[in-house]
């Protein structure tokens, strides 16, 4: 029993760090229309960066602060680079997927060969923990939590609240029309890359917290776990990812109390699948 | 140089040439994405190690695997290719519902990685981590005791013998005309779909034949390299193969062979030759290839799509017209509603092909008389979209031999109820009859081939396939055009294909559009573009056709020309619908017209009926 409510523990850390990677990768594919899987590229960029600074005796905490804007740059650069001129040249959504392909490469093996293969961790306390109710949490891990509802709370009242928001759904929708009722949607295009690229790095810090060490391809199975939440939800909808998050985080971390820890992943694939199989727009979209 | 180094190239070389071929019949002929291109390698190498493997208690039991059958040669690789195969079997759920192709493309990718992740850690089944050694080659100790250089050699050229019957094999497919349509979903699924192709049966045989191509590659690696580990078989080894099929020229079988010489073995030869030096860190030269493999590919996307060898143009000489090219016109006469000796006058070759051609036409009812018959039926049709009504409650009939028009100011509901008449769109509510069968539950692929074809709003021709090919890709029942059929080879479906090549020959003559015919369908203008697709229509022998906007974007004097071949098809006994906004067209060649608003209909009858009719011309016609 405790082990299993120690797994919920984990479940809602876990939950906690894919929540922010989810919101950010589905809002990022909604708006954007790239399904960018050179996003866990860019996360393990941001948890370098954060390790970069660390390695220079300055608190983590200051790292993610740097990583956060560093993702947001790269990410705008990315799209201005590499998608957008794609785009515009009409490229088919496959060939969009091989070149995040492509660019997931490297991202991710231009960090290993900066970096080197070696895992590293960051330095830093854990804190005192807190128990309740046969929940064990160290202070880092309700920080993170605390921050993933942070993270959802402001994205709720961006697409909610602000005008910027509305022409991101907008953008969403129906670019050309949202083009045409005068939405300037490069802009709208920009600030989505920009702050889905912010969440991507923070999700790259505290998932590389959580993780304890990480080298350059750690996130290519949390990759997996991001999509089936997004999946789960329905691609384009973040408070579908939000749902996705919990779900999938829960269930890959409380699974792991029947099987061997070793295949808690299965739960997140084969959700990933079903959804794929069975309802491509996920459980809150439209019939397909 | 020596040689066993050019042995271990060579071999290298016809394994990953193989696989680029499998993979591109896949993507580069077929347009399925398979980013889970090494699971079926992987599962060829599994198989083939534990059937030539001896039971895992021998060598000390130092590793676990099921299987150990000690099987002699070549049932390992036999083994290899059935196994690569079976395992792609599953994966045709993923296309089987109307999913997104790159969301297909992602779900082979995830299982790729699980896959991998699974392989590693569960050591019972194939060792885990450390994965097969030992795994004896073939015929070592058997038949042939020979020296080992001379076996080496012999392994070689075995394998680029295999490689040379795979390359031989996929040619056939693709230039049939099975691979034809093949090409054809490539460029347009949705109007493939609509011309009758089954494209899950495609999408399902290019899976299970690309995966045991890929099985059988892995089983010659692992009988040479003789151990097989996860680490040989990450997701990203598929990304290698993408980027040699892309490089060398995606849909070009001698473009995937120099990919696979370029990427996989080119960079594994280059970075031998980096001086290893101690200030380097160790994981620098690895790296650096997969970035220079990402690079390549985000590169040659960019400036040379079609890769190093392009995709060559399949052009089709057509014969000399036989006699007097016949002003027959309609490629019907081969068939039903004309008398045998009809076929004489259109060059279709001899009357064996034109009894088959007869046979196949059978099926659409389509006697000269019966003109005014209710053809197509619709009841109480809807479709919803999330509580809009996009078409509600529309009942009609279009009769044999008319050219009815539909009309309706913009988002009255046109595109949409012809999409549900044709079967692209299933309808939220009521029933499609055509010719007195109900169709409403069938798919658009089935109902194609009942004789009701539509043409699409936006240009669909497949931009890649000359015009020629276009036409030839919406014959019903060439022979060839099956997977059974192209494997059986030319001489199978040659009498078929001419006949095909005779009709479509006709029909380009009657549209003028004969000089076109080894052009590809993309470079052609827009109102070329859409004859091409109407008499791609045509080419399927339709009982019905449902045009969009036929004339849409279409030059006056050219939009004229079509509307008077459309209502001759009409007089010859043709059944027309057509969506369209001009309304001169309307008045010059349709009759009857049906004027939908919101949705709904609103009036029916001649053009000159309906301008009487005061809330028809408010709706619509003012102006």
């Amino acid at each position: 029993m405790s082990l299993f409510i120690a797994s919920i523990g984990f479940g809602l850390v876990t939950a906690a760090v894919l929540a922010i990677a989810s919101v950010g990768f589905t809002l990022q594919f909604g708006v954007t229309n790239v399904l960018n899987l050179a996003y866990g590229g860019v996360m393990i960029l941001g948890a370098f960066v954060a390790y970069l600074v660390n390695e220079n005796h300055i608190s983590v905490w200051i790292g993610l602060l740097v990583a956060i804007p560093a993702c947001a740059v790269a990410s705008v650069a990315l799209n201005a680079g590499i998608y957008a001129p794609f785009q515009r040249r009409g490229a088919s959504p496959i060939t969009m997927v091989i070149v995040s392909l492509g660019m997931t490469l490297i991202i991710e093996f231009g960090v290993e060969a900066l970096a080197g293969g070696i895992p590293v961790s960051y330095t830093m306390g854990n804190g005192p923990s807190f128990q309740a109710g046969g929940l064990n949490l160290t202070t880092v891990q309700l920080v993170i939590m605390a921050m993933a509802v942070a993270v959802m709370a402001g994205v709720h009242v961006v697409l909610r609240y602000t005008k910027l928001g509305k022409a991101m759904r907008a953008t969403a929708a129906n670019r050309t029309l949202a083009r045409n009722c005068g939405i300037r949607t490069s802009r709208v295009i920009n600030f989505t890359w920009a702050l889905t690229g912010a969440l991507c790095g923070l999700a790259g810090v505290v998932f590389a917290m959580d993780a304890g060490s990480f080298d350059s391809t750690s996130t290519d199975i949390f990759l997996v776990l991001i999509l089936a939440a997004v999946f789960l939800g329905g691609p384009g909808q973040a408070y579908g990812a939000m749902i996705g998050a919990v779900v999938i985080g829960l269930a890959t971390e409380i699974s792991a109390v029947f099987i061997p820890a070793d295949y808690k992943y299965v739960v997140a694939f084969v959700a990933l699948l079903v959804m794929l199989g069975v309802r491509p727009t996920g459980l809150l979209g439209e019939r397909a | 140089m020596n040689a066993f180094y050019v042995i271990n190239i060579l071999i290298y070389g016809a394994v990953d040439a193989m696989a680029c071929l499998g993979l591109n019949q896949q993507f580069g002929i077929s347009g399925v994405t398979n980013f889970g291109f090494i699971i079926f390698q992987a599962a060829g190498g599994y198989a083939a190690a534990i059937l030539a493997l001896p039971a895992a208690t021998a060598n000390g039991g130092f590793q676990s695997y099921i299987g150990g059958w000690n099987l002699p040669f070549p049932l390992p690789w036999i083994g290899a290719a059935v196994a690569g195969g079976v395992v792609a079997l599953p994966f045709a759920f993923l296309f089987g519902r109307r999913l997104r192709g790159d969301f297909a493309a992602i779900g082979l990718l995830v299982t790729a990685v699980l896959l991998n992740l699974l392989a590693t850690n569960y050591r019972p089944l194939l060792n885990g981590d450390a994965g097969l050694s030992l795994i004896p080659t073939p015929l070592r100790n058997g038949m042939f005791s020979i020296q080992p250089l001379s076996y080496e050699w012999v392994f070689t050229i075995g394998a680029i013998v295999l490689c040379a019957l795979v390359f031989l094999f996929v040619r056939r497919i693709t230039e049939s005309p099975y691979g034809r349509s093949l090409r054809a979903m490539r460029d347009n699924d949705a109007v493939a779909d609509s011309l009758g192709k089954n494209l899950l049966s495609m999408r399902t045989a290019m899976l299970v034949t690309g995966g045991a191509i890929a099985g059988l590659s892995g089983g010659i690696l692992v009988s040479y390299i003789t151990t097989w580990s996860p680490a040989a078989w990450g997701y990203a080894e598929t990304v290698v193969l993408f980027a040699a099929v892309i490089i060398g020229g995606a849909g070009n079988h001698w473009g995937a062979i120099l990919g696979a010489l370029l990427v996989p073995v080119g960079f594994e030869e280059v970075t031998r030759y980096i001086p290893s030096s101690n200030n380097l860190p160790p994981n620098l030269i690895p790296s650096l290839e997969w970035v220079a493999i990402g690079l390549l590919i985000v590169i040659f996307l960019w400036f040379r799509p079609q890769g190093v060898l392009p995709e060559r143009k399949r052009v089709i000489k057509v014969p000399a017209p036989a006699g007097v090219p016949a002003p027959v016109g309609v490629p019907a006469p081969a068939g039903v509603s004309a008398p045998p000796g009809a076929a004489d006058g259109d060059g279709a070759g001899s009357p064996a092909v034109t009894a088959a051609v007869s046979a196949v036409s059978a099926d659409h009812v389509r006697s000269p008389d019966g003109v005014g018959d209710v053809v197509l039926a619709a009841r109480g049709v809807s479709r919803d979209y999330g509580g809009v009504k996009a078409v509600h409650d529309v009942s009609f009939e279009v009769r044999k031999g008319t050219l009815t028009g539909l009309i309706g100011p913009n988002g009255a509901g046109k595109s949409t109820l012809l999409a549900m008449l044709a079967g692209t769109l299933p309808v939220s509510a009521g029933t499609v009859s055509y010719l007195g069968q109900d169709v409403t539950s069938l798919p658009a692929f089935r109902r194609a081939r009942m004789g009701l074809v539509r043409t699409f709003q936006l240009a669909s021709e497949f931009k890649r396939l000359t015009v020629m090919e276009n036409l030839l890709s919406a014959v019903p029942s060439n022979r060839g055009d099956s997977l059974r059929g192209a494997v059986l080879g030319r001489r199978y479906w040659r009498s078929d294909e001419s006949a095909a090549i005779a009709r479509a020959e006709q029909i380009l003559e009657r549209f003028g559009l004969e000089k076109f015919a080894n052009e590809y369908a993309g470079d052609l203008s827009g109102g070329q573009r859409r004859l091409v697709e109407i008499m791609r229509a045509l080419m399927t022998d339709p009982g019905m056709l449902l045009l969009d906007e036929p004339m849409a974007g279409v030059h006056p004097d050219l939009a004229r020309r079509i509307g008077e071949r459309l209502t001759t098809l009409c007089e010859e006994g043709m059944t027309i619908l057509m969506v369209e906004h001009e309304l001169a067209i309307m008045d010059e060649f349709c009759d009857p017209v049906v004027v939908m608003a919101e949705g709904s209909i609103l009036a029916e009858g001649t053009m000159t009926q309906l301008r009487a009719r005061t809330e028809v011309v408010e709706a619509y016609l003012v102006g």
